[in-house]
């Protein structure tokens, strides 16, 4: 099992964000000395009423502080995006951390952002599949050529050869059925969201399963996944800390409208906290979050748990020890279970 | 005159054989250097498929350099603004703006090539109006709460950027200019003119007035910080410092020759395909400690130029070289620089 931590890198408005910075260099040193495998971070634009750091020149900088963790960018919002660019700033980035990036990708949902990048709301889908195919073929290192709707590579060629071979690890998020099927078709493997329930990510494991099967791809070595994690010395405190910090946080999300692209049945995340929980975040004491990964890696096959532990209004104290907490009582629990 | 500011510009172009990992160690033992010697600037340029050359890009690169450079100014010097979406710009330099501590310069200017405008969608003929659209969307990302505009390639509806940049009202905007009208764009939209490292020095006394006048008729001051890229090379006598660079700056020259950098540049100075002794003569700062001195202190005397970005590494040039430069300047050029 891999553990690795999402920098959610999300504040509210008013904050001194040059010193949220030093407390999220802060924790990225105490995760390298801790053991941890990776940080993620994702990727929002307009992201008012929060304040969001922006994720590529992020993660280009938290590298310095955590030379030996992977690197997430997950998700990049790849629908808006033209694929050269993307291909070149991951493989400098894939150059300069020797070989430790991932390349999380998803459609992306908000208008305030297809608007932003001159993406009509229909050619969503579309642009993604064309950059992917375009950013995998410019990851060889040869010269491409290729027309897309939005994009022309005339003999085009990356600039520095990757790291890794033959690519980066490539992500594809997906919450909707017809975006796992997407996943399983194009990526190297599906990463997990963080918000749906158990019950129903076991219903879309059959159908990634079946779709992997039909593409004759074998199930991923590596199976990753999202999950809000709370963890404290027990379960009461744990309870305690994540309320208000889950709260809002999906206040906001549901105002963004991310229940719009999540399944039928499992789309209302206005729901009261603690049935919001359930299946859902993973709360409590050591022991019981230890015992939860291990029930997610048997009934899920995940082995690669990137976990949020820093709601919004988490102070950097509570951060720290959680960060502790979970790599001294949890990683040895979680991995003598397995 | 303000004093002196001196600047690396650390081009980082490699050629295709390189380890480009092992140049990277290399970069940020020359950055530590210039945060140690008391250099004022980093700067990195901008461009894709850079053939034959090896690059990064300009984004990652930056952000991660100034981990080992604390107390530089970063500068994006220049980023082709006619490709990107200003959201997509707004948002990432403010960030490094806050993750520097308020430290980054915008560098923009229109770029050139066919394959960086294919790549992004767009056109040479479209280049003008995206690079205003752009630019005016970043500063108003920057210092309003909430854009709404419609532009030819996007659409801000309520659009802010998620991060404001630590400097006020936002880090300063250096326009990249070769050709007389873009000198006068540069006067009009720019905090200052960014003077290009390829025209001749009797080019740009000739263009300072052009700019001067460009501001007159905007009603703008003449900005306090004016700088210029030039490439520079010391070493103890003249010739010992042509005989040096010679291989490696002729080499970088031709590839800009191959490009077709030299079409974008005012007519009467618009080749640089000459031969070298030609090319390096009034548009290089090369020399002896004495001579670069000189050759600055008299750039600044006719044009005001006060920060200077210096690009003392071309492909191929090695490790001890680059650094044996980058002391040398500091130690034997700028406090003569700052004396005169």
């Amino acid at each position: 099992m891999q553990f690795g931590v999402m920098q959610r890198g999300v504040f509210p408005q008013g904050e001194d964000m040059r010193a949220r910075f030093g407390e999220l260099m802060e924790q990225a040193r105490l995760m390298e000395t801790l053991g941890y495998d990776s940080i993620t971070k994702g990727s929002h634009y307009s992201t008012y009423p929060m304040h969001e750091m922006m994720q590529l020149p992020y993660l280009s900088r938290v590298m310095a502080e955590a030379p030996s963790l992977r690197l997430n960018a997950g998700i990049v919002l790849l629908a808006l995006q033209k694929p050269l660019d993307i291909a070149e700033q991951f493989a400098t980035m894939d150059l300069m951390s020797g070989g430790r990036m991932i390349f999380g990708c998803a459609l992306g949902y908000r208008d305030v952002e297809y608007k932003g990048f001159g993406v009509p709301r229909g050619a969503g889908r579309k642009r993604f599949e064309e950059n992917l195919e375009a950013v995998k073929r410019l990851w060889t290192g040869e010269p491409v050529t290729m027309t897309g709707s939005h994009f022309e590579l005339d003999g085009a060629r990356i600039s520095v050869p990757l790291v890794q071979k033959p690519h980066p690890p490539i992500w594809v998020g997906a919450n909707a059925d017809p975006a796992i099927v997407r996943a399983a078709r194009l990526g190297d493997c599906w990463y997990v969201n963080p918000h749906q329930r158990l019950d129903t990510l076991e219903r879309q494991l059959v159908l990634y399963k079946r779709t992997l099967d039909e593409e004759s791809k074998p199930f991923p070595a590596e199976f990753p996944i999202r999950r809000e994690v709370f963890c404290a010395p027990t379960h009461e405190e744990a309870v305690r800390i994540a309320g208000p910090a889950l709260k809002s946080m999906y206040e906001a999300y549901e105002e963004w409208g991310q229940d719009k692209v999540m399944p039928e049945g499992d789309n209302d995340i206005s729901m009261r906290y603690a049935e919001l929980a359930k299946g859902r975040f993973i709360v409590g004491s050591p022991d019981e979050v230890a015992e939860e990964m291990l029930h997610y890696h048997r009934v899920l096959g995940v082995n690669h748990i990137i976990m949020s532990v820093q709601g919004t209004g988490l102070p950097q104290s509570q951060t720290l020890e959680t960060l502790e907490l979970i790599a001294t009582e949890v990683f040895p629990r979680v991995r003598q279970g397995m | 005159m303000a004093e002196m500011q001196f600047g690396l510009m650390m081009r980082a172009q490699f050629p295709a054989e390189e380890d480009m990992q092992q140049r990277f160690a290399e970069l940020k033992e020359q950055a530590r250097t210039a945060n140690k010697l008391g250099y004022a600037s980093l700067t990195n340029g901008m461009h894709y498929s850079s053939a034959p050359f090896q690059d990064f890009q300009q984004m990652p690169f930056l952000s991660r350099i100034m981990a080992e450079a604390p107390d530089l100014r970063i500068n994006f010097g220049i980023i082709l603004l006619s490709l990107p979406k200003p959201l997509d710009v707004a948002e990432c330099l403010a960030t490094v703006d806050v993750l520097s501590g308020g430290k980054v310069i915008f560098g923009a200017a229109l770029g050139y090539r066919e394959v960086e405008f294919l790549a992004f969608g767009t056109s040479q003929k479209e280049r003008v109006l995206r690079f205003e659209e752009n630019l005016e969307a970043i500063k108003r990302l920057w210092t309003e709460d909430s854009v709404d505009m419609k532009a030819s390639h996007f659409e801000l509806k309520g659009a802010s950027c998620s991060l404001k940049p630590l400097q006020k009202p936002h880090p300063p905007i250096w326009i990249g200019a070769n050709a007389d009208p873009a000198i006068e764009r540069a006067a009009r939209l720019g905090d200052c003119w960014y003077v290009n490292p390829h025209n001749r020095i009797d080019t740009i006394i000739r263009q300072t007035e052009l700019y001067r006048r460009a501001l007159d008729a905007c009603g703008k001051p003449f900005p306090d910080e004016f700088p210029a890229r030039r490439e520079v090379f010391v070493a103890e006598s003249r010739d010992k410092a042509m005989e040096l660079c010679k291989p490696f700056l002729k080499k970088k020259y031709a590839a800009y020759h191959e490009w077709g950098q030299d079409k974008a540049m005012p007519e009467g100075d618009d080749d640089l395909g000459l031969d070298f002794d030609d090319l390096v003569r009034d548009r290089f700062l090369i020399g002896s400690p004495d001579e670069v001195a000189e050759q600055m202190i008299d750039l600044n005397k006719k044009t005001g130029i006060n920060h200077l970005i210096m690009s003392v590494q071309w492909p191929g040039m090695p490790q001890n070289m680059v650094l044996d430069v980058i002391n040398t300047l500091a130690e034997d050029v700028f406090p003569k620089v700052r004396q005169g």
